[in-house]
Parts: C-alpha cells; structure tokens; sequence
C-alpha cells in the first residue's frame, strides 16, 4: 500500500514501532544508525542470553521491514551531503530525540523542509516538543506514571504496577505511524508535508479509558484494586482463580451488560454453585442498588464468592468451553506460552516466519496486524544488522565509489 | 465538508460498538472525516452503559467513555432487524468510503451487510471488520471485551506481583492498542485506492494487532524458550527502579535509574551522598542484585516528601521520575495543559462539558475538536435529509415503520 514511498528512521530506542508498521505497509524504510549501531541494539532480552548487537530480541521485535545503514548524523560535510541527499527522496523521517537535539544539529524541521518541503517529519519524544516538561527525563515507568495508566493498576496493599513488558513507546510509536498516515492523505491534496508532534504522555493516557476526564466531570478518581478497580465504592473485580491458574471475567451491569451477567450466574447456579437468591439479583440496575445502598457490599461480596467457587472448581480450559457454550464474558489469563501456542493464531497462520541466515535459524514473528484482502502485508525483511545496505545505498543508488565509502568509513562517518 | 481538515474527503459509516470501532473513527473525525454512527434505541451500544457517568449520574447520555471516544461524530438511530433500516444502511454504504463494523460474522450475513454484498452495491467500499479473535478459526465466535482480549493475549499474566494473581492491565486494554491499527489500516486502505481505485476488505482481530505490544516476550519464548511473567516494577536494566510512596494517603513517585550517573545524582537529592561511594551500590548489576535493600533505603526518603517536591528535585537532576498521576493530578498536570489536552465543548444536556482533544499534533492541519458525542438518533433528520436526500414522505415512512429506533 505504501510501497512508492520512502521513510527515513531516525528513532532511538524510542520510537521503532512506527518504521516498522509503516515497512510492513510496503514502505522502503531506512533505519539510520549511528556507525557504532543503534542504541537499541544494546536493549535486552538476547537470542541465548548473549548480548550482542545482532541479538537484541527488542531490536528485533521493532525491526523487520527496514534496511539499514549507518551514517554519523552529527558529522558536518561528507556524511551532511548523504543525509541531506537521503531527505531529498524521502517522504517521511520519524525521529525521537529529545527535544533540541535534531535542532542543534541543524536538521529541526524547517532545516529538512528547506531541503524537501513534502516531507512528512514525525517527532516522538516523552512529553512533547515544548512546554514545562518537554525537557524531563523519562523510561517506560516514568511516562507510564506521567501519563495516567499506572495509578490504575495494581494491588491495594502495595505500590501500583506497570505491564512487565515496556508499552509506553509502543503506543506512542504506534500513534505516531496513525499521524503520520492522516497527514499523508493531506499532502495528496496539498502536496505540502508538515511536523508531526507525538507526546508519548499523552499518548499513553489512552490507556485509561477516558477515566483521566473523571476529575473535571466530577467523579472520584479510580482506585486501583487486585484484578480490577474501584469505581467509588463498587468493585469491578475482574480476575477469578481457576483449578490450573487465573480466568478472566468481564462481570458487568447495566441494560447492556446485566443480562450477561445474569446468564453467567444461572449458570453458576445450575452447577450448584449459589443460591436463588444470588442468582436472581436484579444485576441490570445492580450498580444504582450498590450506589444508593440498598444492596450492601457484603450480598456483593457473596455474589463474587460464589463465582470464586464456581471458577475454582474448573480448569481454564473448562472455563472457555463454558464461555463459548453459553456467551459468557470468560477468558483464561494466558502465559506468554500458551499465547504463542494458541490454536486460534495457529488456524490464522498469524506466525510469519522470517530467516535469519547469519544465525542459520529461522524465527516466527507476529504475524500482519490485520489480514487485507487486496494488499496483505508481507514481511520481506528480516531485522538488519548494522549497516547492512550501506553499499545498497550509498554505491548502487546514490552512485559513490568504493574510494568514497572507504574514506566515510575511515572517518567514523559510516 | 470542505473543512480545510486532513480528512475533508474522507466519510466513514461506522457501524462499531463499544470502544474498540469508535476510538478509532473519533480520531478520523478529530481530522476532518465525516463519521455517521449507526446505533439502536433498541439495543443501546454498552459504552452508553458503563461507569463512570458525569457527575455519577447513570443515564445513556452520561457515560464518560461514551462521551469522550464519540465526539463529533454524526448520531443515526436504526433499528437493524428492519428491512427499512437495512436499506437506510444500504444507501450509506454508496455515500461512504469506509465502513466499521463490529457484529458477529453471522450477523452480518444474516442481513447481507457482509463484505460482498456491500462490494456489489458500492465496488470501491473499504470494509473494516473488527472484533477480538478474528473472522475465522475456533476462536472466531468469541466475542467480549478488550480485557478477556489482553487475558487471552498475555498481558494479564504480566501485569502484577509474582507472589501474587494477575492484577493485570487497567480494564479493556488491547480497546486501547487496536484502535491505532484500525485507523492506520483504514488510512493505509485510502492510500492504496487513491492511486488504484480498488476497494477491499479488512479483518482485524483485536488480540492480534495487541499481540504487536509484546513482541519482545513472544520472541523470548519463540527462540529462548522462556516464558516471562509479571514481575512487579523491576527492570533489567534499571535499579533503583520501582514506585515508591510519598508523604500522605496513597500518594506515589516512579523513580527510574538508568545509570551511575543517575544513582549518584539520586543519592545527592537524598542527602545520601555517602552510598554514591559504596562499592555495593557501584554499578547497575550490583544493584539490581541488591534491589530490595535499595527500595527501602530509597522508600524511606520519598516517604517524607510529597511526590511533586520528588519528581522536581529529581528532574533537576537529570535523573528520570515522575508522580503517579491520578485524574485529579492529570487535570492539572501544566504540560498536557500546555498540550490542550482538555477541551471544553457544549452538550445540549450537560452544557460546558470537558472531552479530550487529540493526542498528537499535526502543525500545519491541527486537529478540530469542538462538537460533542451525538445523543441517541439526534442526527437523523440531518443525515436522511442532507447526507442521504430522502424527501420528508420517505423519512415519515421510515418513521411509521419503527426503522429509526
């Protein structure tokens, strides 16, 4: 779909994501890497533990569709004239720097629109390119914090918690690729690019479900709470143990979903598990019973132990059969494994397997993010080592010699 | 609508229900696409249902989430199990460039709204389908909401203590990661029919665009054979690295240290200057082997001070930190203010209320955002009127029937 475009990667280990779905979409990216290799390369975990610039699982996770060389962007002169030849036939650059440094190196914006005015110039950064925090320090954890999602998770009794695997960037690289498409179907139109301006704080506040809006619509904040959250003084709980680990419940009320909620509690009933008087709650308007108090959270509690007993007394997989059986709002909480193994992925053929020759092994990577009819996506490279098209590039399309790049090479700047 | 917007030329029937549909087509409207949604008086869409309401307030024009992630958007009340209101959907399919759905897979054929059927009325149409587990395979019937999807996933298993069960990821999590790629995909389908005038159709499973958020553990356990699970706030690279509490009630501060530089900066602000010289302490790996021994030592300090006096002293500093921002501290947190954030917009029931503007920020073709989520059919007359030009004889049949309820 993208494939007559060319999009120049710039990013940090922030940031790699967007590249990477815009690849998968048919675009020649090119990964620009300092000549010691990106800093992402240094990030864990490594193929067998060995920490090694080709082996970064990270690295590879962000990777595929793109071609890489290296350039010393900081480097005035020879590798200047490269890059600013690169910007020439470019169509987008994404970079994710901290704010000021592209500037000081004389490549902001207005510097790479003086040279290509249609392009598309997408800037990631943790907080935005101005304000009172533009210039703050960040990790995952940090804009995880900043952003709102990670008040909400969590125990009670302890400290709230992240996702063990860092999402921050992923969201706002994966925003940052939806800014940079709906300001390319401008530029057909206008054949003008622009600065895209991604904040990976405000990126991530996604993640609360708009519940960052409670403070000025008046309602209390959620607190977070051991498999689910509290919403004033109702309890969603939404984790259940089963005989062989943890389900997932979505136990919900209301006009849409009481009904639901009422079908799963015949059932539990049927199966001997609670009485009558659990089963016919009035579940539709069971949140104004909580919030008036005419329900008291302790018949609550008895509901929820009752369907603690329930899920007890089964496996996950019993659990899901009855889901799919009966339009229960059940899941079972997957291992990273059982996730890979799924039958369902499997039936999909969602594994795209990609070859990596200088590990002579071959390495299954999720698959397309959606399936296209007319245009599936194909994965057609795997992750490349540093540098890996420099002669592509700089010999076959840009036309220097071999003198050239050995004296670039001799200067640090490739 | 010539809007000056991005998307100007860009209209989008969307037929989705709860979030996973709508965030997406708020963000094309945020940008200039025309959104007509398509609900049911009858059956009312679940994000019209869910807590928390404005000012606690149950009611189906109440819901926060409803109100935030419909914005702008053009309200049609049809009720589909009407040959009427079938048809009604027929015509904005012609009118459309894309189409968003989230029923079941028999559903939509059931009213020969599935793919083909629209492809023979309208041959270029983008279809969209999006629902947890995809169109095909055992799975293909499950259908829920975005939490039983990060269940399902593995994201469940990797949010929480590892002495403890899951706490997992706050509520419907992948309703927050699938909406960015059925935005690209919809943006990416534009593309590809302006230069080749082909439509085509699109099935987005919701767990399998999430699964793209943890890549780096799938390949862990794809070429190491390890399984990762949750582990807390602990970090490989990182230590000290947790979320500690401040001074008051379930107040707290996420501190990061990535490095010596960090830890010796860290131990300056504590007034701890001495541990900067501790060999146990000297590198990354001596203390992240000694990291429960740091987080009480580092507690112990940030217990007595309120987190906005921490992340200040730190960031000073270079060194990464951050409150834990509730609603409350989000509302007032200067940066997104200076962002927009927030943005005011006038409800015909709740007057001045407060919506989110766009995340990002295009500089030449900035986002609008100014016009509340529909309430429950009140575009109707507009969009048969002027989107679609029924005459009012047509409209009044519609009426009669009971197809726009």
């Amino acid at each position: 779909m993208l494939s007559p475009y060319r999009v120049l990667d710039l990013t940090t280990e922030r940031g790699l994501l967007c590249g990477q779905v815009l690849g998968d979409l048919g675009a020649d990216v090119i990964k620009i890497e300092p000549p010691g290799g990106s800093p992402a390369r240094n990030v864990g975990p490594f193929y067998k533990d060995e920490p090694d610039p080709n082996r970064s699982l990270f690295w590879w996770a962000y990777n595929r569709n793109k071609r890489s060389v290296t350039l010393d962007i900081e480097q005035q002169d020879a590798a200047r004239a490269i890059l600013r030849r690169l910007i020439e036939g470019a169509h987008f650059l994404i970079e994710s720097h901290d704010p000021g440094y592209m500037a000081s190196l004389g490549l902001s914006y207005d510097d790479v629109a003086a040279i290509n005015p249609g392009i598309i110039y997408v800037s990631i950064t943790p907080f935005g390119q101005t304000g009172p925090k533009a210039g703050w320090a960040d990790s995952d954890l940090i804009v995880w914090a900043a952003g709102g999602p990670l008040a909400l998770t969590g125990d009670s009794d302890r400290p709230p918690v992240r996702v063990s695997v860092p999402q921050a960037y992923a969201h706002a690289s994966a925003e940052a690729a939806v800014a940079a498409l709906i300001a390319h179907h401008e530029r057909a139109r206008s054949r003008r690019g622009q600065h895209i301006d991604v904040s990976a704080q405000a990126s991530v506040d996604q993640a609360t479900l708009s519940n960052a809006l409670s403070a000025p619509l008046g309602v209390p904040d959620v607190r977070r709470s051991s498999g689910g959250s509290k919403y004033g003084p109702i309890l969603v709980r939404g984790v259940y143990p089963a005989s062989d680990g943890y389900v997932a419940i979505s136990f919900f009320f209301g006009t849409a979903l009481g009904p639901m909620t009422r079908r799963l509690m015949q059932h539990v009933y049927d199966e001997g598990f609670c009485d009558e008087s659990i089963r016919d709650k009035d579940y539709i308007a069971y949140v104004e019973l909580l919030l008036s108090g005419k329900e008291p959270e302790s018949e609550y509690a008895r509901v929820r132990d009752a369907l603690e007993a329930w899920t007890r007394s089964k496996t996950k997989a019993e659990l899901l059969d009855a889901a799919l059986e009966r339009g229960l709002l059940i899941a079972p909480i997957a291992q990273v494994s059982e996730s890979f193994d799924s039958e369902q992925l499997a039936a999909r053929e969602y594994w795209q397997p990609l070859d990596h020759p200088e590990l002579s092994m071959t390495v299954p990577y999720p698959g397309a993010f959606a399936k296209f009819s007319e245009t599936p996506l194909r994965y057609r490279l795997r992750p490349p080592l540093a540098g890996e098209h420099n002669r592509a590039l700089y010999i076959d399309e840009l036309g220097m010699t071999e003198e050239e790049v050995f004296d670039l090479q001799a200067n640090g700047a490739i | 609508m010539a809007n000056g917007l991005p998307l100007s030329d860009v209209k989008v029937l969307d037929l989705a229900w709860v979030m996973a549909g709508p965030v997406a087509t708020r963000v094309l409207n945020d940008y200039g696409a025309t959104v007509v949604r398509v609900e049911s008086a009858t059956r009312i869409d679940t994000a019209r249902t869910l807590v928390p309401y404005i000012s606690n307030a149950p009611g189906p024009e109440n819901s926060i989430r409803f109100q935030n992630i419909n914005a702008g958007k053009l309200g049609v009340t049809l009720d589909m199990s009407k040959d009427q209101a079938r048809d009604v959907v027929r015509d904005l399919v012609r009118w459309a460039d894309v189409v968003v759905e989230s029923f079941s897979p028999k559903v939509m054929r059931s009213w020969s709204l599935e793919y083909e059927s629209l492809r023979a009325i309208k041959p270029d149409i983008i279809m969209l389908s999006t629902c947890l587990m995809g169109q095909t395979g055992p799975m293909s019937r499950f259908a829920g909401f975005g939490s039983l999807a990060a269940a399902i996933s593995g994201f469940y298993d990797l949010t929480g203590w590892p002495d403890r069960p899951p706490a997992g990821p706050f509520g419907a999590y992948t309703d927050t990661i699938a909406p960015r790629f059925t935005a690209i995909a919809l943006l990416a389908a534009l593309e590809y029919r302006r230069r080749t005038g082909r439509g085509q159709y699109i099935d987005q499973a919701q767990g399998e665009s999430a699964l793209h958020f943890l890549t780096p553990a799938l390949l862990d356990y794809a070429t190491n054979g390890r399984t990762q699970s949750r582990r807390g706030n602990e970090d490989e690279a990182m230590a000290p690295h947790g979320v500690y509490p401040a001074a008051g009630d379930d107040r707290w501060v996420a501190i990061a240290v990535r490095n010596d530089d960090d830890w010796r900066a860290l131990c300056d602000v504590m007034g701890r200057g001495e541990l900067s010289d501790d060999e146990r302490y000297a590198t990354t790996e001596a203390r992240r082997a000694r990291r429960e021994e740091l987080d009480a030592i580092v507690s112990s300090w940030t217990r007595e001070h309120e987190e906005s006096e921490i992340e200040t002293a730190l960031q000073s500093r270079g060194v990464p930190s951050s409150a834990v921002q509730n609603s409350s501290a989000i509302y007032a947190d200067p940066q997104l203010a200076h962002r927009g954030q927030f943005v005011q917009v006038e409800h015909a029931l709740h007057g001045a209320t407060t919506i989110e503007g766009s995340h990002f920020h295009l500089s030449r073709t900035p986002a609008r955002v100014e016009r509340p989520a529909p309430l429950l059919g009140e575009h109707n007359q507009y969009v048969l009127e002027e989107v679609l030009g029924y005459a009012p004889e047509r409209i009044a049949e519609l009426v009669a029937a009971g197809a726009l309820e």
